[in-house]
């Protein structure tokens, strides 16, 4: 029980969360009860100031130290707590092992940079305790779900990450948030009951839910009657493929992803659907086995999947005019791109897999939070509405054409490694036609990557001039394009902290394609433990 | 320490007499000898449950020492123990939850006459829960119908009189197919006492005689008991006696009334038949049917529900279709799963229940769905507790519901035949349990747009109604502790089934 203190970050996050939480929520009830009609608000505003400075102190603060306690925990061997029995032989058991230490780094790095960026961008959306309240709260969820040691446990926390990540979705209280916060919600809930069902199957057939690179199937349960097994382990990809945002439980993420405040859906986007990834990788690789799949109906069916995820990703992205939506479409294919380089069974495959997650949560968090910075400093929320941003905010700009670069996986940025061993896996593994069919639906996804990302880079750099077709609605679009035009003219980056976590991001995106040894090494080396 | 083992008797006459001294008392003082009685029989049922523990082996009390033939008795187990005193908490609470609306919505003058329904139900449900004698638990079964009619009527309004009227009948109709099974029974083996049925029964059984008699009074009581704690297809009185009664009635009906009926079932299954017996016969293909199709039916009844307590009643449906799939496993693992599950619906069902009277005080006295816009703003407990209970029926982990299932599809895997039924009944029930749940849940946190706002807006703070926050509380407490360690309720049934045989 000495390890214990590597729950200290969940602790942290999750009583400073309660604490904001509980402050927003007193100061409702007073509010309500000391409701003068005309009082005036002269002196109240610096004092409003005041707190929120607090507010964001603190909260910055106890995201800096519990990312230091997390790394710490995370990166000082492979430890491991059993909280308490759940039932007579399912116990609360957390366990840190490379996956653990690969995602909880991914998070970490991502929540804090995010947390800063928010700082600023929360202060147009209001609420901001509850906000960082609920903030804080995901992460410590996040943290116990990445560190958790058995199937029970992560199902636990993979539940209360999805109601703790909900009201982040419906931070604004409009119907159409909460419209999309409850589709959000009946996404994940339904698909993680699906999962359930399969954990109820598993513990038949499984001589111990505890993950194990490779696999806990128990051969002599699974002889005889398995005919049903593949069918509960196909439904659990889909179920927890739904926080994934693999097809056909995706419908939730272009839905709710572009309601929510940017910096939630840069966590959305970047983390909470790498969850969906993580659960799939522990019960893939962990409890079932890759050697039970391989081969089978259900790796082909998923891999079907994936690829169909993929290029209709791609596609939607490509016809859809508002930035967010765009970028969650975007996200709805990268993803695939990861579950596609699971679902070959295949070390190379896996490798790129984990580095995508890594790399994608890095670059997608940067796209959204450049579209954060659109919304926040010119109100722009549609592509066509962007034209001539670059002159306005070229590094802001710069900063997004890296990230689609990156996205799209032109080399030396980051997003080129991923890709290039996601080709590698499919076409070196043994899975027929498809170790072609694969690469080139990759292929073909790129390219309308770039279709749908670099287009604002051009139009934001050299906006030009519309040719006049002579319609009224034309001539008005015109018009605004060049109102826009001259009002961006002046030269007005974002405040620091929002620029400097952009910034970071970039150089991330870039600096990890420059340098992928370290990167490659570590997730090749899970790679040859779990297959 | 032997003179624990006059409580559980005690406990019986005590509630048992307590009826007519509240009809004697000033309203203000029935209330508080109400209370008080209750925590005292809570009380001595702990001790039963330490004493049994201690001893570890159940005892039983022959009334006034005539021996068996005669004579009437008592016996207490751990099981038994730990139900009547879960019990009295339940009833407990449900009566704080509501004081207010029994205030409100029953006349002055029938105040008291509530109170001695109360006492007369806790009576007899302590009864069936102690009694070792098949007789005697159907005439506490009849005790029972009556104070719950009383419960349900006496509020009074035509929905209510009608509902009682219906619950009445199909309730009667239940008896008297019981008494039937239990005549049949009779005749069969010439005992009355549990014991010496069981003994009797399994020679029956040796030697191939009477077979089918012995299935058809299986049956009539299996039947009857079914009907009288809604089984779906008889579940026909529920939704209107929950939805219309004043709410610790509904509260009351729901955890402690059909759950009585469940634990009779349970005891006869164990202490009359045999459970090899019934495991062996097929009538619990039948039981596991019907459960199954409760489960289902009575959610998708529930997502078209547009009143919030009718709803509510119509999850009970579905529940009860739970408990009953559980006994249709035909294992102890399943017997287990069912009566935990008796333990967490009481739980959850009675908070759903006072919660959602909570919210419809904010809402213009409305329970339709449009009404209770925004609800959760304007009585914040009231929410988070209807939050809380919801999130257990749905079965999210950290709550009493996530367990149960836990457990009963536990129970399913290890069952050739019924595995798959059970699980794919178990996910789509979960599923549309989320459904109308999370609807509910959301309709609750939906803000109230200015030009929506109707008359009877109010709000309610915890300041003005203590009572009714404590029990939320403990409620909302008692879900948590039963979702987070629910190994030593598991232990306590486990050792108290093996106690049964």
């Amino acid at each position: 029980m000495s390890d214990l203190w590597i729950l200290s970050p969940v602790l942290l996050t999750l009583g400073v969360g309660i604490f904001l939480l509980v402050w927003s929520f007193a100061e409702h009830i007073l509010a309500a009860k000391a409701f003068r009609p005309a009082e005036p608000a002269a002196g109240s505003k610096p004092e409003k100031e005041a707190g929120l400075k607090t507010v964001h102190g603190l909260a910055v603060g106890t995201l800096l130290a519990a990312a230091v306690l997390t790394l710490g925990a995370a990166w000082s061997g492979d430890r491991s707590v059993t909280l308490f029995y759940l039932m007579k032989d399912i116990p609360i058991y957390f366990h840190i092992d490379d996956i653990s230490r690969w995602f909880v780094t991914v998070v970490t790095v991502i929540w804090v940079l995010v947390g800063i960026y928010s700082t600023v961008y929360m202060q147009h959306e209001g609420e901001e305790k509850r906000f960082f309240g609920f903030y804080l709260l995901v992460y410590g969820v996040l943290v116990c779900l990445d560190f958790s040691g058995n199937l029970v446990t992560m199902y636990l926390f993979y539940e209360l990450m999805t109601l703790a990540s909900f009201p982040l979705v419906l931070h604004n209280g409009s119907r159409e948030a909460i419209m999309a916060a409850l589709k959000y919600l009946f996404y994940s809930l339904c698909g993680a009951y699906m999962g359930l069902f399969g954990i109820y199957f598993l513990y038949r057939y499984c001589s111990s839910l505890t993950f194990m690179p490779g696999g806990t199937l128990s051969p002599e349960a699974v002889s005889g009657q398995a005919g049903i097994l593949p069918v509960a382990v196909l439904l659990m990809l889909i179920g927890f493929g739904a926080k994934a945002g693999m097809f056909p439980l995706h419908a939730w993420l272009p839905t709710a992803h572009p309601v929510a405040p940017s910096p939630a859906s840069a966590a959305l986007s970047g983390i909470i659907v790498k969850s969906g990834v993580l659960a799939i990788i522990r019960v893939v690789y962990y409890i079932v086995g890759p050697d039970f799949l391989r081969g089978t109906w259900v790796q082909y069916t998923w891999m079907a999947l994936t690829l169909v995820t993929v290029f209709m990703g791609s596609l939607l992205a490509y016809r859809e005019p508002v930035l967010k939506k765009r970028l969650a479409y975007s996200t709805v294919s990268q993803v695939s791109y990861i579950l596609f380089g699971l679902a070959v069974l295949s070390p190379a495959g896996f490798t790129g897999a984990l580095l995508h997650v890594a790399f994608h949560a890095v670059v997608k968090c940067g796209l959204f939070l450049t579209a954060g910075i659109f919304l926040f400093c010119c109100g722009k929320t549609r592509v066509d509405q962007l034209a001539g941003i670059g002159r306005r905010m070229p590094a802001v700009l710069w900063c997004y054409t890296l990230f689609a670069l990156a996205l799209i996986g032109i080399p030396p940025t980051s997003g080129f490694v991923s890709k290039w061993y996601l080709a590698q896996g499919a076409l070196h593994a043994d899975i027929g036609v498809w170790s072609y069919v694969g690469p080139a639906v990759l292929l073909v996804s790129a390219l309308l990557t770039a279709g749908y990302l670099l287009p604002i880079t051009m139009k934001g750099f050299f906006p030009g001039q519309e040719e006049s077709s002579g319609s009224a609605e034309d001539t008005e679009q015109k018009q605004r394009v060049q109102a826009d035009t001259a009002g961006a003219a002046k030269r007005q980056e974002p405040k620091a902290a929002m620029l400097v976590p952009l910034l970071i991001l970039a150089a991330l995106a870039l600096g990890m394609g420059l340098l992928p040894g370290v990167f490659t090494d570590f997730a090749g080396g899970i790679a040859a433990l779990v297959i | 320490m032997d003179f624990i083992r006059n409580f559980s008797f005690f406990s019986i006459v005590l509630s048992l007499f307590s009826g007519p001294l509240s009809s004697i008392l000033g309203r203000k003082w029935a209330k508080r000898v109400n209370t008080a009685e209750i925590i005292l029989l809570g009380l001595m049922s702990v001790a039963v449950l330490w004493y049994v523990l201690q001893t570890g082996e159940a005892f039983v009390y022959t009334m006034g020492h005539f021996p068996a033939p005669w004579g009437n008795e008592i016996r207490a187990g751990v099981l038994e123990a730990f139900m009547a005193a879960f019990f009295c908490l339940i009833m407990l609470l449900c009566m704080w939850g509501g004081v207010r609306e029994r205030e409100s919505e029953i006349e002055a003058s029938k105040q008291n006459l509530y109170y001695i329904m109360v006492n007369l139900l806790l009576c007899s449900l302590l009864a069936l829960i102690y009694t070792n004698d098949l007789f005697t638990a159907y005439v506490f079964v009849e005790i029972n119908t009556i104070s719950a009619c009383g419960l349900i009527m006496i509020r009074q309004n035509g929905r209510t009189i009608e509902a009682a009227t219906r619950y009445m009948i199909m309730s009667l109709l239940g008896s008297g197919l019981l008494l039937l099974g239990l005549c049949f029974l009779y005749d069969l083996t010439g005992h009355l006492l549990m014991s010496n049925i069981q003994e009797a029964v399994h020679a029956l059984v040796a030697n191939g005689q009477y077979q089918t008699p012995l299935l058809v009074s299986i049956s009539l009581m299996c039947v009857g008991l079914a009907i009288k704690s809604a089984l779906f297809p008889f579940h026909t009185w529920l939704p209107d006696a929950y939805g219309y009664s004043t709410v610790s009635s509904a509260a009351i009906l729901s955890s402690l009334v059909s759950k009585g009926y469940i634990f009779l079932l349970v005891k006869i299954f164990y202490r009359v038949i045999g459970f090899d017996i019934i495991s062996s016969s097929k009538v619990i293909h039948v039981l596991f049917a019907f459960g199954i199709a409760g489960m289902i039916v009575g959610s998708v009844d529930a997502i078209r529900e547009n009143d919030i307590r009718r709803m509510i009643a119509y999850s009970s449906v579905a529940q009860i279709g739970y408990i009953y799939m559980g006994f249709g496993l035909g294992t102890t693992a399943g017997v287990i799963a069912s009566i935990y599950h008796v333990v967490c619906h009481a739980a959850t069902k009675s908070l759903l229940f006072i919660a959602a009277s909570g919210i419809t005080d904010v809402s213009g006295g409305s329970r339709h769905f449009e009404d209770l816009t925004g609800a959760g703003y304007r009585n914040k407990l009231a929410g988070v507790a209807f939050t809380v209970g919801s999130l257990s029926m749905v079965g999210v982990p950290m709550f009493a519901g996530f367990i149960s299932k836990l457990y009963f599809a536990q129970a399913a895997v290890g069952h050739t035949v019924k595995m798959l039924p059970t699980l794919i009944a178990l996910a789509i029930s979960t599923i549309l349990n989320a459904v109308y749940f999370m609807k509910t849940v959301i309709r609750l946190y939906t803000p109230v747009k200015d030009g929506e706002k109707k008359a009877g807006y109010g709000t309610i703070t915890v300041r003005q109604q203590p009572v009714k926050a404590v029990a939320l509380i403990l409620f909302i407490l008692l879900n948590v502790i039963l979702g987070l360690n629910a190994e030593p309720v598991i232990g306590l049934i486990r050792t108290g089934l093996e106690m049964f045989s």
